[in-house]
């Protein structure tokens, strides 16, 4: 019985070196481990969604493939609503490798818009929640978690219409002009039409006007919307006050109408 | 008269020896400790009372090994490598609790699943408990075979 008790020991023995060996070589690999984010990419693109790329380098210098790779972000609201969530997995990255992943995240901006005007007209903050794991080395299922805020610019920040301005276009009809002004804070430039309806007190279309702009981000616009309105003295007297019903349209969304009261 | 002397020089020289073996391997325990801890360093700052809980289980072990080898060749010596088997798997056991690590550090959260490499190591300490049970029954059944032949 002494042979197979021997046996028995040495057995224990060589599988707790083993066990050990293997640990020592994980908790080196993990230091031969190399993360990198790249440098954040924002796009529009024509059918109204907001790509937001995410470059990740992983350079796995270390004795074991990295398994089930997967980063999940998840976009919500002040109130906690989801906007947007985007999952990436990598079934594997071997060991040796220099792997380049993109995250992609798309944002509707339709829908983001249709949740309020907050987000056309104000700046925000988005939550981020921002989950990635792997299986290390076979038995080390690790995750990784983390929130922060992102910071939303309103593409049509501080949107303003000033009071309009009569004046005489021809014998017929006035010209008023009303002065439009926004910054764009979006991250990405801004193409597109604001049309105007100027309505009087007694809420009667007194005119319409079309104005195409080009705001690159982070820059701001100020402009006149130019309405040719009838001349009598019932329109004029009933002009003196109103509104308007301003509707935007824009490659990426549309929106509209943003009512604003004048005089 | 001489052989009683004799008799009692071999039990001082095997105790001597005892001494010196479990002396030898305490240090040899111990160093070891002593040159991992400081890789761990990091770790103690996120896990509360990792340090504290690291020291108590090399002293029990230490103190169970010292046992076990002063009580060489006697049932003893198995009696508390049992033990020690068992205290390596309750250790692991209930510093385990639900096998999954976690930590945060400032806004990032940390989860490691340690199940299967915890289930591997409790059957590895299952083995060194089931040889060190398998050993005293081994010493026990000699003693007994040892002392019917003398009463043949």
């Amino acid at each position: 019985m002494n042979v197979p008790i021997r046996a028995l020991g040495i057995a224990t023995s060589i599988f707790w070196i083993f066990l050990i060996g293997f640990i020592a070589l994980a908790a080196y690999s993990v230091k031969d481990l190399n993360f990198d984010i790249g440098e954040p990419q924002f796009a529009a693109s024509p059918d109204g969604q907001l790509m937001f790329s995410l470059p990740l380098y992983i350079d796995n210098r270390g004795y074991y493939s990295l398994k089930e790779f997967y980063l999940s972000t998840v976009f919500s609201d002040a109130e906690g609503a989801e906007i947007s969530r985007a999952n990436t997995f990598v079934p594997v990255i071997p060991h040796g490798e220099n792997v380049t992943i993109l995250h992609n995240v798309t944002l509707s901006a339709d829908s983001l818009f249709e949740k309020g005007e907050q987000y056309l007209f104000n700046d925000n903050n988005l939550s981020v929640a921002v989950t990635a794991g792997l299986n290390f080395a076979e038995i080390f299922p690790a995750q990784i978690s983390t929130n922060f805020t992102f910071p939303w610019g309103a593409p049509f920040y501080n949107f303003a219409l000033g009071e309009p301005t009569f004046g005489r276009f021809n014998s017929t009809h006035g010209a008023v002009a009303v002065p439009m002004s926004f910054e764009n804070h979006a991250f990405f430039d801004l193409i597109g039409n604001i049309r105007i309806e100027l309505y009087d007190s007694g809420n009667s279309l007194l005119g319409e006007s079309q104005t195409a702009f080009n705001v690159p981000q982070y820059s701001s616009y100020d402009g006149d919307a130019e309405f040719h309105v009838p001349l009598n003295t019932a329109s004029l007297s009933a002009a003196q006050n109103g509104h308007c019903n301003v509707y935007f349209s824009t490659p990426i969304f549309e929106y509209g109408p943003l009512v604003i009261p004048y005089g | 008269m001489a052989e009683q002397q004799k008799k009692n020089k071999n039990l001082v020289r095997d105790i001597s020896f005892r001494v010196a073996k479990a002396a030898v391997k305490a240090i040899l325990v111990y160093l070891l400790y002593f040159l991992v801890a400081p890789m761990l360093a990091p770790l103690f700052g996120l896990i509360p009372g990792l340090l504290e809980s690291i020291e108590v289980f090399v002293a029990v072990y230490i103190v169970l090994m010292i046992l076990g080898d002063l009580t060489a060749k006697t049932v003893f010596q198995y009696f508390f490598g049992t033990a020690r088997a068992l205290f390596f798997m309750a250790y692991l056991l209930l510093s385990m609790g639900d096998s999954v690590f976690s930590t945060s550090y400032e806004n990032f959260s940390l989860t490691v699943n340690l199940t299967i490499f915890y289930t591997i190591m409790v059957l590895l300490s299952l083995l060194g408990f089931a040889t060190t049970i398998l050993q005293a029954i081994n010493f026990m059944h000699e003693k007994a075979e040892a002392s019917s032949n003398l009463q043949l």
